[in-house]
């Protein structure tokens, strides 16, 4: 499992405040041998001891917020948010009065503004690390403003004018400088690591579900054949029974060996379309062929036009030459089309229209197939694409179908990475449209 | 006399049903349950037809039973039908109008198999 996740979850969000908390450790190290440094390399310092107490702050603060943190385990996530935000605002605060202390705007300590922002970046999503930056930008300007304004005093931290010269000066700033640096290096490289750790988990998980997939689609694929073989058998036997031993048997025997026959061929069609729903969920990429669109469909049309005679309905094509001409996979092509046309002929009324069109722009063919039959409901729009859901409706009207006409449609449609869409009025009929993109535009 | 049909199939009830309707319409049914064994039938018994399972216990079984016909020079022209469930669960698809090269045989019929169109097809491709 992903433990690691960057969600923003309360248990993500008490990760951080340990980590936050343990950050300021080393920001106690720091000030203290940053004050330490300070004592020996600048001797005209004279604020060491203010130092001194905003170091003591800082300690018996984080003592404060590290017991907070280890009561906090049943914390909701808004308290925890609160925690850290109270943490974050109050560092700010100190990290200006430090800066203050170490002489405004001769600091070289404003640099600890970007670790902070870069902490909250890392700890919060959304516009609030650019509060905290708003909030550093305000605390420092207040600052100078202050002192420019001379309404606190400015205090020298180096004592000297000659910065060129002093070597003290210039080793305090080389070690503020390399602190600034290495801070930086950490703070980057733990986001980045923390981001790479969960993408390879999440590589990691992605082929185990892809296993699991194939193993499902193939475990699949096998017993339906295996529950396909005795069906079939079954069915075969009875149809021995109606057709050629129907003479030494009773009617109301016959009238059960025609029922069950009829519930044996549903579920064979279930099965079948089962295992239609798997087709090319094998393959990493499917072998495509040049093939005739126009041709598939005209085909589907002749093989239904019988269905569609007994029902008065009439069916028409229209199609430009360059749309037929299209690379896909031949079989799930005629799946596609089947479903749809067949679809339409079944709840289209008597005396209905079906018309298909076959079309082309520069990327996509997109084919229609239109009825003026029942039509399909708004609220029943977004379900029928979901396996073995059929409208109220559709049960009404034909009691034999599996559910899974449109659920293989919409897989095979995917499978040629093409999208397929719906108008549907009730009583004025539906219109299915697949999109299919050109071969070159994959 | 009434013309010799093989059933080479590994399902029993399957081979009852079709032996129930052929032997309605006048053929005499001998069966095998495997591939080896309707072989050996094929060159002893010389069957005017053989109804051949695609899947047995290997999966392209009957196929393989197919070429060993066509290439034994005895029983070569004895026709073949071939039954079949494929192009619907087992990933190849044919159509033995365009795959003669790949497929030596003479028709096929789909499982479950519909009694007059077992009938219709061994009256059309039995050797007279």
């Amino acid at each position: 499992m992903i433990d690691e996740l960057p969600a923003f979850t309360a248990a993500s969000l008490l990760r951080r405040n340990l980590w936050l908390i343990r950050l300021r450790w080393y920001a106690v190290l720091g000030l203290f041998a940053g004050i330490l440094g300070t004592i020996f390399l600048l001797p005209g310092y004279h604020d060491a001891r203010t130092l001194g107490a905003v170091l003591l702050v800082l300690i018996l603060s984080n003592i404060v917020y590290l017991y907070i943190t280890r009561v906090s385990r049943h914390f909701t996530k808004e308290r925890l948010v609160t925690l850290l935000t109270n943490q974050m605002t109050a560092d700010l605060f100190l990290l200006s009065f430090l800066i203050y202390l170490t002489g405004g705007i001769e600091s070289p300590l404003s640099f600890f503004y970007v670790f902070h922002i870069i902490i909250a970046s890392i700890i919060f999503p959304g516009t609030r690390p650019y509060i905290y930056a708003g909030m550093a930008v305000l605390l420092y300007t207040t600052l100078l403003a202050l002192e420019l304004w001379l309404i606190i005093p400015h205090i020298c931290f180096y004592p000297s004018i000659h910065v060129a010269g002093n070597i003290q000066i210039i080793v305090a700033t080389w070690l503020i400088f390399l602190t600034t640096i290495f801070a930086s290096a950490y703070l980057a490289k733990s986001v980045t690591d923390r981001h790479r750790k969960v993408r390879d988990q999440l590589e990691n998980i992605n082929r185990r579900l892809q296993e699991v997939n194939h193993s499902k689609v193939n475990f699949f694929r096998i017993s339906s054949h295996e529950m396909k073989s005795p069906i079939s058998t079954m069915i075969s036997t009875l149809m021995v029974i109606r057709d050629v031993l129907g003479e030494e048997v009773d009617d109301r025997v016959l009238d059960m060996v025609d029922r069950s026959l009829r519930k044996g061929e549903e579920t064979i069609k279930m099965l079948k379309d089962l295992s239609d729903l798997t087709y090319g969920s094998m393959q990493e990429r499917q072998e495509f062929e040049q093939v005739n669109l126009c041709q598939i469909i005209n085909d589907i049309v002749e093989d239904e036009k019988a269905n569609a005679e007994r029902k008065h309905i009439s069916l028409t094509i229209r199609s430009s030459e360059k749309a037929c001409q299209f690379t896909g996979d031949p079989q799930a092509l005629r799946k596609i089309f089947l479903n749809l046309i067949s679809n339409a002929v079944r709840y289209s009324n008597e005396d209905g229209e079906i018309d298909i069109e076959i079309l082309d722009n520069e990327s996509e063919v997109i084919i229609s197939v239109k009825d003026n039959g029942m039509g399909i409901p708004l609220e029943e729009q977004k379900n029928i694409f979901q396996e073995f859901y059929r409208t109220p409706d559709a049960r009404r009207s034909i009691s034999d179908g599996t559910g899974l006409g449109l659920p293989i449609v919409q897989r095979l449609v995917e499978l040629h990475q093409g999208r397929i869409e719906l108008q549907s009025k009730v009583d004025e009929g539906s219109e299915f449209t697949v999109i299919l993109p050109r071969e070159e535009q994959k | 006399m009434s013309k010799k049909v093989l059933i080479i199939d590994d399902d029993f009830d399957l081979v009852e049903a079709m032996r129930v309707t052929l032997e309605a319409a006048d053929f005499e049914v001998i069966d095998a349950q495997d591939g080896n064994k309707g072989l050996e039938k094929l060159r002893n018994e010389k069957p005017d037809l053989v109804l051949l399972d695609v899947m047995m216990a290997q999966i392209d079984e009957g196929f393989h039973v197919a070429y060993q016909i066509r290439n034994d020079e005895s029983i070569k022209d004895t026709p073949i039908v071939i039954l079949t469930a494929v192009g619907t669960q087992t990933g190849f698809h044919f159509d033995p109008s365009k795959d003669e090269d790949f497929l030596p045989v003479d028709a096929y019929l789909e499982k479950p198999v519909n009694p007059k169109k077992l009938v219709d097809v061994v009256r059309q491709h039995v050797k007279l």
